[in-house]
């Protein structure tokens, strides 16, 4: 029992990785446009990012080096480098996307106007990776970002045709007043948001900050097969609400009131408490995870001490860098810019960090020098390469389809 | 030039170590296990460059391991000025495995000068900036 | 002398005649011991005729996981030689050159490395 309430840090990668904000719009505008026909990204995704979360996981409980130190030993300074700014860039912007979801949230909660709830949550994510420790900050927000199942909950409500979804999933078809460059395009964004290089640094690193050893590679793998299912479930919930109350009214999301929608309909003023209580634990929760791993990555990459398990004297620069990155954040949203439209820019780096990230796990987990006897074995090792290939050919895919359907518009 | 077609293996007492393989970009710690640096480049005792080496003369050892703005140079090409290096020297490392340990503590080495300047104008001066977490 | 100016060099045998780029430095830890560990000797420079970058080893450590990287990896680095510290005449800023009758040995960390 004690193992499976210990599943605190997947369930927070995967929050960050699969509802956050950028996510729970885009998942509803999918819903809204797509029904159903690209659930088999999300599924092709979610295996993905098992596989490699596990790995990375294993690789940092066997040898107590996280995903980004690795990296750089690998590839070298010169593609790690790459990767840094790369990756460095995209936690930024969501870092700056997911403050402003906070703010919206929050907005939406009690009509106090948005920008004054910028500062608010500069501060209070601040506050959260300064003071509180690790493992109260998993669990609150882990749990807190679960009642986005009420999504699920308003699905069943809503008494949807359950065969014509079915067929939607299994038979997936592009509808007629979309493209098909639009169509992959939303595959390749899927499938990216699924295996953002930041849950795999953040769930190594989360690895080290709770002391996993070699005892501890079972509570690694339930965390892993728990967390990312359940993040792809409440993505697809998500979607499949949008697709039965948006798609057949023609409602276009815009924004996050849109993507409540639903839930208002199906479940009144309960539902849409709990889904508020929702949104904002799990933008939060993605607020914490991509500022923790912006300083993560630049830590790791110098080989500065690092982690919330330090005294911040300890790991001066670690939070100095976490500070400027807020800071940053907060600024960018004070011009007014969208912050949605934020993380749908940070798909284009995303293209450069995915394969960099994930060939030097794949090469590091059959190392025995690091691994001692837990290497990959076979079955793992093919179907590991599997994605490579897959991930190779979104991220040659992301940018050319990005500019020709105008980031799905 | 002799040479086959499978080149003869040559069998060398005591521990190899290739500076690519096992050195560079290899995370330094102290001997308390905290982080100091990563090896961004190498110092060898020299040869002078571009003269011939007499026969017999004595292989270099390695000096120092590294740090500072040795990374750019190593990039982008360049040398950066002796003075700006920052040197870990040979005798202080301990054990080079996964990661390459100290025997000393972290704090004294200049290696450590940039985080202890950030550590006392910045973070120190935050409340709550020395309070143990666990 | 700092190893990052030397790593890449072009290396050239005595009559000019271009033998690849030096990919690694190997030293020896075999002296008498220092304080904490023994001096570390320079033994000799890894020659590649293909390619500088030392890209993870594969060529050296026998490590054959996973097997298409691995293959990949061991082509790329086909040719690749060891060259002793005393068969090193010059180290320049654009070549290393090698002595007369320089012996290249099979670069591979430990007996049971193949090539």
């Amino acid at each position: 029992m004690k193992r499976l309430l210990g599943v605190a840090l997947g369930v927070l990668t995967a929050i960050g990785g699969f509802v956050d904000i950028g996510d729970l719009v885009t998942n509803a505008v999918v819903g809204s446009r797509f029904g159903l026909s690209l659930v088999w990204v999300v599924a092709t995704g979610v295996v993905g990012i098992c596989v490699f979360a596990n790995m990375s996981g294993r690789v940092a409980a066997a040898s107590g080096r996280a995903t980004f130190e690795v990296i750089r030993e690998r590839l070298g300074p010169r593609a790690g480098l790459a990767n840094l700014a790369a990756s460095f860039l995209i936690n930024l912007m969501t870092v700056t996307a997911e403050l402003g979801g906070i703010a919206l949230a929050l907005q939406l909660a009690s009509s106090v106007q948005y920008l004054l709830w910028v500062p608010v949550a500069v501060v209070a994510v601040w506050l959260v990776i300064w003071r509180v420790r690790f493992s109260i900050m998993e669990n609150v927000t882990g749990l807190l970002g679960l009642t986005l199942i009420v999504f699920a909950v308003a699905l069943f409500l809503l008494k949807p045709d359950w065969g014509s979804l079915g067929a939607q999933v299994l038979a997936p078809s592009i509808p007629e007043q979309e493209t098909a460059a639009s169509y992959w395009y939303y595959a390749v964004a899927l499938f990216g948001a699924a295996m953002t290089p930041y849950e795999v640094f953040f769930f190594s690193s989360g690895a080290v900050e709770e002391g996993w050893s070699i005892k501890d590679l079972a509570q690694s793998r339930i965390n892993v097969l728990v967390g990312f299912p359940l993040g792809g479930l409440l993505s697809v919930s998500i979607a499949a609400c949008a697709a039965v109350v948006l798609l057949p009214a023609g409602i276009a999301v815009t924004s996050l009131s849109q993507v409540i929608l639903p839930v208002a309909e199906a479940a009144g003023k309960v539902g849409l408490a709990f889904v508020l209580v929702g949104i904002v634990a799990a933008t939060f929760g993605a607020a914490l995870e991509t500022t923790l791993s912006s300083g993560y990555t630049l830590a790791q990459f110098f080989g500065w001490s690092w982690g919330k398990f330090r005294r911040p004297a300890q790991a001066a620069r670690f939070h100095l860098s976490m500070i400027i990155c807020l800071l940053i954040g907060g600024a960018v949203l004070a011009t007014g810019v969208d912050p949605v439209l934020v993380t749908e820019y940070s798909v284009v780096f995303s293209a450069i960090a995915l394969p960099l990230t994930y060939l030097p796990i794949l090469i590091v987990a059959n190392d025995p020098q690091y691994m001692g006897e837990h290497v990959n074995g076979r079955p793992v090792n093919m179907v590991a390469m599997i994605y490579l290939v897959i991930i190779l050919a979104a991220s040659l895919a992301a940018i050319p389809l990005m500019i020709v359907t105008g980031a799905g518009s | 030039m002799k040479t086959a077609r499978q080149p003869k293996y040559l069998r060398t007492p005591g521990r190899t170590l290739d500076a690519q393989l096992h050195l560079l970009d290899r995370q330094v710690l102290d001997v308390d296990g905290v982080p100091v640096t990563t090896v961004d480049d190498i110092e060898i005792s020299a040869p002078p460059p571009e003269t011939p080496i007499p026969a017999g003369t004595p292989a270099p050892t390695l000096t120092a391991l590294l740090t500072g703005p040795v990374l750019g140079t190593r990039i982008f090409g360049g040398r950066p000025p002796s003075s700006r290096l920052i040197r870990i020297p040979w005798r202080d490392v301990a054990d080079v495995g996964v990661v390459i340990r100290l025997g000393v503590r972290g704090e004294p080495l200049d290696a450590d000068w940039v985080e202890r300047w950030i550590r006392d104008k910045i973070i120190a001066r935050i409340p709550g900036g020395r309070h143990d977490p666990r | 002398m700092i190893l990052g100016d030397v790593l890449g060099t072009p290396v050239h045998d005595p009559a000019g005649l271009r033998l690849g780029r030096v990919a690694d430095a190997r030293f020896t830890m075999n002296g008498p011991p220092g304080q904490l560990l023994a001096d570390a000797r320079l033994l000799g420079l890894i020659v590649s005729p293909h390619s500088a970058s030392s890209f993870l080893g594969y060529e050296r450590t026998g490590l054959a996981r996973p097997w298409p990287i691995a293959h990949l990896l061991r082509w790329r680095h086909r040719g690749s030689f060891l060259v002793l510290w005393a068969d090193i005449d010059t180290i320049g800023t654009d070549t290393v050159r090698l002595r007369e009758g320089f012996t290249a040995y099979s670069p591979a960390l430990n007996d049971t490395g193949n090539e």
